[in-house]
């Protein structure tokens, strides 16, 4: 297989590779596909209703930023948050590069894409706790910090949440546990990731834009 | 030349990059098929669109406040 493959170009032999299982595999893979978009999709719902809830508490305040004794709440830096949504968006790209080398067989360039990931996460990370610490307003007292603390706060456990499962994935990857046939944990893991990156994407334009 | 600048030129930057890399990504496998490369494909498009939403924010069109 490995001969036959090797005549052909990159992306027919990552195709030729990736029917290229036992009729089991192939099957589970279909449906461990199906349930993790599944699981996103619930991910998604629960996004979505926090989401609804912050814009229902929004166009229903008399003024935006609400009034809090008597003065009203700042709003949030919008320079500092479009470089910090570009360093989890280019998280999202260096990610899609080290599955698309683990496809075509490069392990090293693999290692050195997830690991750019994994920095860019953590980067990230980093960025909302020094948000955190200098936006001014607390969970407690406004609709505004409540909803605000809610919402970033479950995204950027799904992003530690994102590392910590790209950090496995990469060492299950070194041991051996998947092969250019069999990948579907690296597959997953790059989903989820991107995932994360398009929820992030509407909470920047809700708290940061509109 | 202000912290918030210097943020924005990173950030105006960044979004020009990640997002042309992301919608070479999208070219490159427009073509692929299976479940996997179609929720790949939109998510990849919609984050392209986030870098043009951050690209509007670093020029100041969007989320500009008086």
């Amino acid at each position: 297989m490995a001969t036959a493959v090797g005549t052909l170009d990159g992306h027919e032999a990552v195709a030729a590779r990736y029917h290229d299982v036992d009729p089991v595999y192939a099957e589970t893979r279909d449906l461990r596909l199906t349930g993790f978009i599944l699981f996103l999709l619930s991910d998604c719902v629960l996004f979505s209703s926090f989401i609804f809830a912050y814009v229902y508490l929004r166009t229903s305040a008399p003024a935006w930023p609400p009034f809090v004794g008597g003065h009203q709440l700042p709003w949030f830096d919008t320079s500092f948050a479009a470089f910090n949504s570009i360093v989890l968006f280019g998280s999202g790209v260096t990610m899609h590069f080290a599955l698309e080398n683990w496809k075509h067989l490069n392990k090293r360039k693999f290692n050195l894409w997830l690991i750019a990931t994994i920095i860019l996460g953590l980067g990230f990370l980093l960025g909302q706790a020094h948000e955190y610490s200098v936006v001014g307003i607390s969970w407690a007292g406004s609709t505004m910090g409540a909803s605000f603390f809610t919402l970033t706060g479950m995204h950027g456990f799904h992003v530690f949440v994102g590392v910590c499962y790209l950090t496995i994935l990469g060492i299950q990857a070194n041991r051996g546990v998947y092969t250019g046939s069999k990948y579907f944990g690296l597959t997953a893991g790059t989903l989820y990731w991107h995932f994360v990156d398009v929820v992030w994407v509407a909470l920047f334009f809700l708290f940061y834009l509109w | 030349m202000t912290e918030a600048v210097i943020e924005k030129g990173a950030a105006f930057a960044g979004a020009i990059l990640v997002g042309v890399t992301a919608l070479f990504q999208l070219k490159n496998d427009w073509a692929a098929q299976g479940l996997d490369a179609l929720v790949t494909k939109i998510l990849l498009g919609l984050m392209a669109f986030g870098c043009v939403l951050a690209l509007l924010a670093a020029l100041n069109v969007l989320g500009a406040r008086a």
